[in-house]
């Protein structure tokens, strides 16, 4: 009986991502460049789906040459990210946004502490010793999430058919950016969107001090 | 014509005087009220463009407040104490309105107020403040941009003009987690600040009631203020951006420079400079430039007075020598050392001084040669009226008798002043009686009564003046008697006729005279005073007769007041033949 069920459930699994799509994500701003380091999610608008253990794997968001690095992580909420300091000084992460509120004080080289997401929303991480460190940790309540390469290109995988809204992040962007799509089970074209992108404003940085963004 | 009555003087020097120093009077007023204009003027743009640098200075002082404010905030932002209490998931507003208020201290910003991203308050230096009082940041807040977020602007709190700021706390940069709001206020400190730096007085002045402009903050005394705050309202009326306004301490030059303000009601800053100030150079100047008018008319007044003895004194000379010259004094000279208009006068004045002195000694002579009454028609007519008319004349002749004896007895040189005591006496008689002597034919006189001046009663005058002749040889006779001399007789024959009278002569030498038959007539009357049957000195015609009853009124005006005219009387003698006349003439002896 449970090998039956287990093939039953295994059959289940292998329809599913028999008939399961790629939803690819193609993002410019408005003059037709790549936008890179958006957070792109389906939120579906029909009864959710179960959520994949995968998506709950541990992340790390880094601290090396005065950069947090990943510089926009997405995750389900419920995850936890650890910020190992890989740097030769200290630092002092924290974060006052209401999604998640917290900080490590003079966190010294060598470490690697951790924080349990568990509220969506956008949480913005940032240095008390150097100005110009921060990250985003977007906090997501859908697994059908990805982030764009710097060909402004995002691709969400084993999307299940059905009704989403289609929502994408940028941290220059005043507010998300959503549509909502009817996914089917064949390949369905890519979503294109058009952000209206904000100045970076972003402390520079010179690149020999080896960090900094172009 | 009153008004040039009144430059009316009776003396040139001091006319030339008035005229000169009005002249420069005006010119100098003129120029020192043009100066005074001027500088005025000029005070006006100087004072304008300092209101005009006094407005940026004000600008830039309330701008580098904002800048220190925001800048200062900027620290805050990144303190760790206020990161550590907004950390907290219950915000401890307690310890964070404390914590804004060491803040004030550090960074010199009366009110420091927190709030959240969306506005609301989190916590104030402030206690008094709510909510609901901090509008003005809220307002700030929402109309904040990107780059940079600080904003400013002026605006009231808890009712009293500030300049606020907002400032964002970051939780990083760019990601807005809070925002400070800080504000100083626009208070008597500031504008002192102001006027410390631009010299300026600052008046701020709220009028959200036009009928009761309210004066926020000024560097003024209050009286003045409130004519300042009353102005602004009158500006609103007719905007001018700059105004002279009079204020007790003086007048004031005035800017007036609307404050923006975030959506209440305007305020206006009021800069202001003394004129007195401005102008303090230029009165240096007028001053300087009135003493020196004063000095040009003291040294105008001398020189008027210098030019006008120049010209009074040789007129008042010439008037002198005038009097001179009337007097009857032609030798006395006029010297005037000057070779202008003056001095050309002066010498016209000695010529013709010389002229009259000239005329006078021709007329002497005329007199010594000519009766007086020729001379006199000589000088008048210059002898043109001398040249030959004919007109009725009485013509005497006298002749002394027993003369020819008396030459023979007597050396020449006491014969002739004998006869010319005689001709004396005779002349005398003559011109007496207006007659004139024509000539002295050695002892015998021919004269002339009616020319060379037509006379009315010429007839008359002549037997009257025969009869004085009769009379003043009795006298001679009597002086001569008294010599131990013989008596002397006289014959005189009057005759009137239509004779032509001019001068005759050659064209060197000219003689007034008559000639025609009536001369050689009287003549010959003159002799037949020797026929001792006729028993008389005097003969005359019957025309002369007839020409003296003619007359109605005895002769007068030209006789002497001391010879009484003496009334002849007539006797016929019958007729007579006349050598050289057919017709015998009708003769009478004159008594």
């Amino acid at each position: 009986m449970s090998r039956l069920a287990a093939l039953v459930c295994l059959g289940l699994l292998a329809w599913s991502r028999a008939v399961a799509a790629s939803v690819d994500f193609k993002l410019v701003d408005a003059r037709g460049h790549p936008v890179p380091d958006a957070v792109v999610s389906l939120v579906p608008l029909d009864p959710a789906a179960p959520a994949t253990a995968a998506s709950r794997r541990p992340v790390e968001i880094e601290q090396v040459k005065q950069e947090f690095l990943p510089y926009v992580t997405p995750v389900l909420v419920g995850t936890t990210v650890s910020f190992p300091n890989r740097d030769t000084e200290q630092h002092h992460v924290y974060s006052l946004s209401d999604a998640k509120k917290f900080e490590f004080p003079l966190y010294k080289p060598g470490m690697a502490e951790k924080v349990v997401f568990d509220r969506p929303g956008v949480v913005a991480i940032g240095c008390n010793v150097h100005d110009w460190m921060i990250a985003y940790v977007v906090v997501l309540e859908t697994p059908l999430f990805a982030k764009s390469d710097d060909d402004g290109a995002a691709r969400v995988a084993d999307v299940p058919p059905g009704h989403y809204r289609a929502e994408v992040w940028q941290p220059r962007l005043d507010k998300p950016a959503t549509r909502e799509v009817t996914i089917a089970a064949d390949s369905p074209a890519p979503l294109a969107f058009t952000l209206p992108l904000k100045r970076d404003l972003r402390i520079h940085r010179p690149v020999e001090s080896g960090g900094g963004y172009k | 014509m009153s008004v040039f009555r009144l430059f009316r003087f009776r003396r040139l020097s001091i006319r030339l005087l008035v005229i000169l120093l009005g002249l420069i009077f005006a010119a100098l007023a003129t120029t020192q009220k043009l100066v005074s204009h001027y500088n005025d003027q000029t005070a006006r743009e100087h004072a304008a463009t300092n209101l005009d640098l006094g407005a940026r200075v004000y600008q830039e002082a309330a701008r580098q407040r904002i800048e220190n404010l925001a800048g200062n905030a900027s620290l805050m932002s990144g303190d760790y104490t206020v990161r550590q209490l907004l950390l907290k998931p219950e915000i401890d507003r307690q310890t964070l309105g404390s914590l804004l208020r060491s803040y004030t201290q550090r960074i010199n910003s009366p009110v420091i107020a927190l709030l959240d991203p969306k506005g609301d308050l989190l916590a104030n230096s402030d206690e008094t403040m709510a909510n609901e009082n901090v509008g003005p940041f809220q307002y700030l807040i929402e109309h904040a941009g990107d780059d940079p977020p600080e904003t400013s602007g002026f605006s009231y709190l808890n009712g009293r003009l500030h300049v606020l700021v907002v400032v964002p706390l970051y939780a990083p940069i760019p990601h807005v987690a809070a925002w400070f709001g800080l504000a100083f206020p626009i208070d008597r400190a500031f504008a002192e600040k102001i006027k410390d730096i631009s010299r300026l007085e600052v008046t701020f002045v709220s009028i959200d009631d036009v009928t009761r402009p309210r004066v926020l903050a000024t560097t003024l005394d209050a009286s003045a203020a409130g004519l300042v705050a009353q102005s602004v309202v009158a500006n609103l009326r007719a905007p001018e951006r700059i105004k002279t306004l009079d204020l007790p301490g003086g007048r004031y030059v005035t800017l007036f420079k609307p404050q923006d303000m975030l959506a209440e009601a305007p305020v206006t800053v009021v800069l202001q400079r003394p004129l007195s100030v401005e102008l303090a150079a230029a009165r240096e100047v007028e001053n300087y430039i009135m003493l020196i008018s004063l000095a040009a008319l003291a040294v105008a007044t001398l020189a008027a007075l210098w030019i006008a003895r120049g010209i009074s004194q040789p007129v008042q000379q010439l008037a002198a020598h005038t009097r001179v010259v009337a007097a009857g004094d032609y030798a006395t000279r006029l010297h005037l050392d000057r070779v202008d208009e003056l001095g050309q006068l002066a010498t016209a004045f000695n010529a013709m001084s010389e002229g009259l002195a000239e005329r006078d000694r021709v007329r002497d002579l005329l007199d010594k040669n000519v009766s007086p009454e020729v001379a006199a028609q000589l000088m008048r007519d210059g002898g043109a009226a001398l040249g030959g008319e004919e007109r009725e004349v009485t013509i005497l002749f006298s002749d002394l008798r027993g003369f020819t004896t008396l030459s023979e007895k007597l050396p020449p040189r006491e014969l002739l002043t004998l006869l010319n005591r005689y001709l004396d006496r005779m002349s005398a008689a003559i011109e007496a009686h207006g007659g004139v002597i024509d000539k002295f034919i050695g002892d015998a006189i021919m004269a002339l009564f009616g020319a060379p001046v037509a006379q009315s009663d010429a007839a008359d005058r002549a037997l009257a003046a025969a009869l004085a002749m009769e009379r003043a040889l009795v006298g001679l006779n009597a002086e001569l008697a008294a010599e131990g001399r013989p008596p002397l007789g006289i014959g005189v024959g009057v005759n009137t006729a239509r004779v032509v009278a001019g001068n005759i002569g050659s064209h060197r030498r000219l003689n007034y005279s008559v000639i025609g038959d009536g001369v050689n007539v009287a003549s010959r009357l003159e002799s037949l005073t020797r026929t001792v049957a006729y028993r008389t000195n005097i003969v005359t015609s019957a025309a002369t007769v007839a020409a003296c009853r003619r007359t109605s009124s005895p002769p007068s005006g030209l006789l002497s007041p001391d010879s009484s005219l003496l009334i002849p009387t007539f006797r016929p003698l019958g007729p007579v033949r006349v050598k050289g006349r057919a017709e015998p003439v009708e003769i009478f002896a004159v008594g």
